[in-house]
């Protein structure tokens, strides 16, 4: 691993990248101050040295709204694609594995879903479940379901067909032993990766959806939410839109910055497809 | 038929330069009402487009909020305040070209209080009786008790065709008034059509050919459209926007003070809230000069239970002794009456800006006197529910007004009320209100309607927050128009654009 | 034909599922239809609920409705807008061309332009060259795009504000109005989808050019334009309409947010409004036409797969 980061300084670039945001988002309360104490004698103001990026509509500093903005937005998306990865990769892995009846309701159950536009799917959820950054993780979830179902049913159909797997379960393994010990391994870069690559996604749905109203609800900050308040009083003061939106563009580029030269080192058959 | 609308574009344009412009004025508005019946939707988006323009009541409420003659051009009034008779003015016709008389009136009446058609107007008109049609332009309505909003209320209620009595769906389409104004096109979700109509009452109006409501849902659209002339008028100008506007070059921003009001609704069904002590002490710890810097920009006035437009009755806030915007005294009044602090309670959203920012701004300034507020946010149709099943410690919202303190009163805070969802009920408050109600005496109604104030603005079921103001903007083309704080757009009829 | 067959089978299939899901869905969102149509700040009684209910067909099993909604479908009735009483179909119509074309607007911009670009990016090769395309794209893709929006919008307003770049007129009332407001909004949608389709026409190009037969046809001695352009691009095809038809699905929804920040009235605020109002027919017919049209384009690009590599029919 340590070889491959050398060799490749994309990869590097990419991990320093995300690192650097988590770390942010994890030592929000230490590096910047309160997200939401209003100090609303010095409302929307510009950037300064008390505020580094200046200051909302009821006086709170962007800054520090960011960086908790970041723990939400890494919050929901994170819980999003493990939702997504347990549920959607288990499902496609089992549908691989028995194939059969099982693997034809599954699959077509998963284009149902599958085609549903994926915001509207996720709006849909979140108005069911009530609009707050849980809902918007579920959503998010469901909504990435099939994608790793999908993703992973055809990989693990040419693994549970190959010699090997065929030999062990002739030889009388168990059904989870041959899961556990020969088809997630197998799959483990192609699951980081998606991973890397639809958080990446997951980050730029859940800021949409912030900014239609449905991620989480104020006063948590989130990104999206900072965005569409900001664009109120665009003229009046630009710098909480302005900012909210590159810590989106970091947040969602350093992922796929990240998947992507995963990819690469991990994988290199993989190297040309896209998506 | 869209190859139609093309070529018939294309026709139009190249006309454009032969033919003299017919003046239509373009508003920009930013919902697309839910149906055009007067009697059936009584939101904004509606009325905006409806009211005073395609449709007429018997009364006008003017800008200074006096009653005016409106299709009624006089009127009397018993002795014993039970009977009004209005005369009607002759030679009004509807849109559809059929004349106007008392029989339209007497329908419309029974149009909005028949329970079948479920008009959210009746309570307004509940009072009457009897609806006695004198002759084809007297007409007179008895009250079952002295009601003295109804003239007021009245202005409210369009005079529709006497065919339209049961039916609930032509008129949400097709509107037919007697107004200046008669519908023309409605593309949804693109525009509303009004043209001139010609025979309107009085020959000389309306001045344009024809005002387009277009539907813009996009603040900072309609503020652009609006700069680069795209759109000559915007009603209802948030505050953001209203200020920024204010700086464009050929823009002019009409102010009035509102009548709506936003506000912290409490439930006073719910311990400790039903205590008054709980009650005072939460308006005292409000700071409504931050919140009206905050949520709405400086523009707005501290607002106690009337708004200062209706002067004849509205008490100055200052008088209110609990508008101290103070924590440690709201905390130490808790402390003096006993109350067990920190005070855990939720607060409900509505899905506004302005609603978002004053929660967010209330709930820092009640936590200093000892008021632990958690903010839930609910998508619209879920606020309504828990609005109207009075599922809520606290809300955060806002409430329409109406040139008549009745109006403002009587189904909010009375007991069992329409809108009393905090489950108020206090006998004094009341019994003053049952006399604000029932006498035409003016010094009465002011007594008792000083003493509701008083006791509603720090005691009540309801921390009055804030009036903001309502702005419209115009482009500088525009002449003749004049805010009027019903926001209603009763001046369009004598506007004039110019190019 | 088996082929065609079976994928139509699908597609039905799907749209049933769809069908259930929508119609569960939005009658499982809190806050009924009545209550909300009645609003804020009105005066209610048991009587008024119940007369509207009955009006509005909600006191049916919810079975009953259910089947209703699809027979009428099947008779190509889409329902009656509960708010406004016109025919959904006509609601429908009335908001999906701006939302068609943003999306094909978008499409043609973003598929049209990634050809040159992914072509030119071919020609850088290198180690600097590899990292600055890969970076580039990745940014483009990972812009948000409803940031983009209001970014231009504040930047149109501040630098340009007579201009007549904001708004949406019809293109049958005022053609070059339209597509003049159309810059912002194409531009903002079609960005990402430019960045991704461009990365993948220059690996495509990048691999074809390797390839035994290139070489083959350069010695014979054909042009390099010829070489790139018909050899190189017809093998990048396949996956390009695949990525072309994944993206045009991903704009459908895109365009929803789209068309919040340029006050654009399509579908997406259509169905936006509907759900708020729980105007349920016109929430799940819409939502099924969308889904349709994701579908059908899903569809399209599979049967286009299969006229192009003729082996994928026979999986």
């Amino acid at each position: 691993m340590m070889a491959a980061l050398r060799r490749d300084k994309l990869l590097s670039f990419a991990l320093i990248f995300v690192i650097l945001q988590l770390l942010l988002a994890i030592f929000a309360p230490i590096v910047a101050g309160d997200p939401i104490e209003q100090v609303i004698m010095s409302r929307m103001q510009g950037p300064s040295l008390e505020n580094p990026l200046g200051t909302d509509q009821l006086g709170r500093d962007v800054f520090a709204r960011i960086l908790f903005g970041y723990r939400t937005s890494l919050l929901t998306c994170g819980v999003a694609v493990v939702l997504a990865l347990i549920v959607g990769g288990s499902l496609g892995m089992l549908a691989a594995f028995y194939r059969g009846w099982f693997d034809r309701i599954v699959m077509r159950i998963m284009d149902v879903l599958f085609a549903f536009p994926i915001i509207l799917l996720a709006i849909g959820i979140i108005a069911v479940l009530g609009p707050n950054a849980l809902s918007a993780s579920i959503a998010i979830g469901v909504v990435y379901v099939p994608i790793f179902a999908r993703l992973l049913r055809g990989p693990s159909l040419v693994i549970c067909e190959s010699e090997y797997v065929q030999g062990a379960r002739a030889i009388g393994a168990s059904d989870s032993r041959i899961v556990f010990t020969h088809l997630l391994p197998n799959l483990s870069s192609l699951i980081l990766v998606q991973a890397s690559l639809l958080l990446s996604a997951a980050i730029l749905v859940e800021a949409s959806l912030s900014f239609l109203g449905l991620g989480a609800q104020p006063p948590t900050p989130s990104l999206g939410q900072m965005l569409s308040e900001g664009r109120n009083f665009l003229l009046l003061n630009p710098w909480p839109a302005v900012f909210s939106g590159f810590a989106i563009l970091f947040l969602s580029f350093g992922f796929n910055l990240l998947g992507d030269a995963l990819r690469d080192t991990l994988d290199p058959r993989l190297r040309n497809s896209t998506d | 038929m869209r190859i139609k609308t093309l070529g018939a574009a294309l026709l139009a344009s190249t006309c454009l330069f032969s033919a003299a412009q017919a003046a239509t004025l373009d508003v920009a508005v930013d919902s697309s009402p839910a149906g055009l019946d007067p009697h059936l939707v009584t939101a904004f988006s509606s009325v905006v487009v409806i009211g005073d323009t395609i449709y007429e009541g018997l009364t006008t409420i003017a800008e200074d909020l006096s009653v005016q003659p409106g299709l009624a051009k006089s009127w009397e009034i018993s002795e014993d305040g039970l009977t009004y008779t209005f005369s009607l003015h002759e030679n009004v016709t509807f849109h559809d070209g059929s004349a106007m008389t008392a029989e339209d009136v007497a329908a419309s009446m029974r149009r909005v209080l028949n329970e079948e058609m479920g008009s959210p107007l009746a309570s307004r008109i509940s009072p009457i009786t009897e609806i006695t049609i004198v002759d084809d332009t007297t007409i007179a309505l008895t009250l079952d008790a002295p009601f003295a909003p109804i003239l007021t209320s009245l202005a409210g209620i369009a005079i529709v065709p006497s065919e339209a009595e049961m039916d609930t769906e032509a008129l949400q389409q097709v509107p037919v008034g007697t107004g200046p104004f008669m519908f023309s096109e409605w593309v949804p979700n693109s525009y509303i059509s009004l043209t001139a109509f010609d025979g309107y009452r009085d020959a000389e109006l309306p001045k344009l050919d024809e005002v387009k409501f277009h539907i813009v849902p996009e603040a900072a659209t309609r503020q652009v459209g609006l700069a680069s002339g795209q759109y000559d008028l915007l009603p209802g100008v948030d505050p953001a926007t209203a200020l920024q506007l204010q700086a464009s070059p050929g823009v002019t921003v009409l102010e009035t003070r509102d009548l709506s009001y936003t506000l912290i609704g409490i439930n006073t069904s719910r311990p400790p809230f039903d205590n008054a002590v709980v009650r005072r002490a939460l308006n005292m710890a409000v700071n409504r000069d931050e919140i009206i810097a905050a949520a709405l920009f400086g523009n707005g006035v501290a607002a106690g239970p009337l708004s200062p437009a209706l002067q004849a009755w509205a008490l100055d806030p200052a008088t209110f002794d609990c508008y101290s915007g103070d924590a440690a005294s709201a905390a130490a009044l808790l402390a003096e009456a006993g109350v067990e602090t920190p005070i855990q309670a939720e607060l409900l959203v509505l899905p506004r800006q302005d609603a978002k920012d004053i929660a967010q701004v209330v709930q820092q300034q009640a936590r200093a006197a000892g008021f632990e507020i958690e903010l839930v946010n609910k998508e619209i149709g879920a606020f309504v529910q828990d609005w109207r099943n009075s599922d809520f410690d606290l809300f955060a919202s806002a409430n329409g007004g109406n040139p008549d303190p009745d109006g403002y009163f009587y189904r909010t805070f009375y007991g069992g009320g329409s809108t009393n969802v905090f489950m108020y009920d206090d006998a004094e408050v009341n019994s003053l209100l049952d006399e604000g109600r029932t006498s035409t005496d003016m010094a009465t109604r002011q007594a008792a309607y000083n003493a509701v104030q008083t006791k509603l603005a720090c005691e009540g079921p309801i921390v009055h927050v804030a009036y903001g103001s309502l702005s419209t903007a115009i482009n500088d083309n525009v002449s003749g128009f004049v805010i009027n704080p019903n926001r209603r757009l009763s001046s369009l009829k004598s506007v004039e654009v110019s190019e | 034909m088996r082929f065609l067959a079976g994928r139509l089978l699908d597609l039905v299939l799907v749209l049933f599922g769809v069908s259930v899901i929508v119609f569960l869905m939005i009658r499982l969102i809190p806050g009924d239809a009545v209550a909300i149509m009645l609003g804020a700040n009105t005066e209610i009684t048991p009587e008024r609920i119940a007369e509207l209910e009955s009006r509005l067909g909600l006191d049916q099993p919810i079975v009953v409705q259910y089947f209703d909604w699809i027979s009428g479908i099947f008779r190509g009735d889409l329902g009656t807008s509960i708010w406004t009483g016109r025919p959904v179909a006509q609601e429908i119509a009335a908001n999906i061309w701006p939302t068609l074309q943003l999306t094909f607007l978008s499409v043609l911009v973003g598929a049209g332009l990634a050809i040159p670009i992914g072509c030119f990016m071919a020609e850088a090769r290198g180690k600097t060259a590899e990292v600055l395309v890969r970076v580039g794209a990745i940014a483009g893709l990972t812009i948000p795009s409803f940031w983009l929006g209001i970014v231009s919008i504040f930047l149109v307003a501040k630098l340009m504000p007579g201009s007549a770049m904001l708004g949406y007129v019809p293109f049958g009332e005022d053609p070059l109005g339209n597509l003049q407001r159309m810059i912002l909004p194409v531009f903002a949608l079609s960005l990402p989808m430019l960045a991704n389709l461009s990365r993948l026409v220059r690996s495509a190009m990048l691999d074809a050019l390797g390839q035994d037969y290139i070489r083959t046809a350069k010695s014979k001695g054909a042009g390099r334009t010829r070489v790139v352009y018909v050899h190189a691009l017809r093998n990048a095809l396949i996956p390009f309409i695949t990525s072309v038809g994944v993206a045009t699905g991903y704009l459908l929804g895109g365009a929803i947010v789209i068309e919040q920040v340029f006050a654009i009235p399509g579908l997406g605020q259509l169905v936006l409004g509907a759900i708020s109002e729980r105007n349920y027919p016109l929430v799940q017919s819409a939502i099924l036409v969308l889904t349709f049209a994701f579908v059908l384009v899903n569809f399209l690009v599979d049967i286009l797969y299969a006229a192009i590599d003729p082996r994928v029919s026979q999986r």
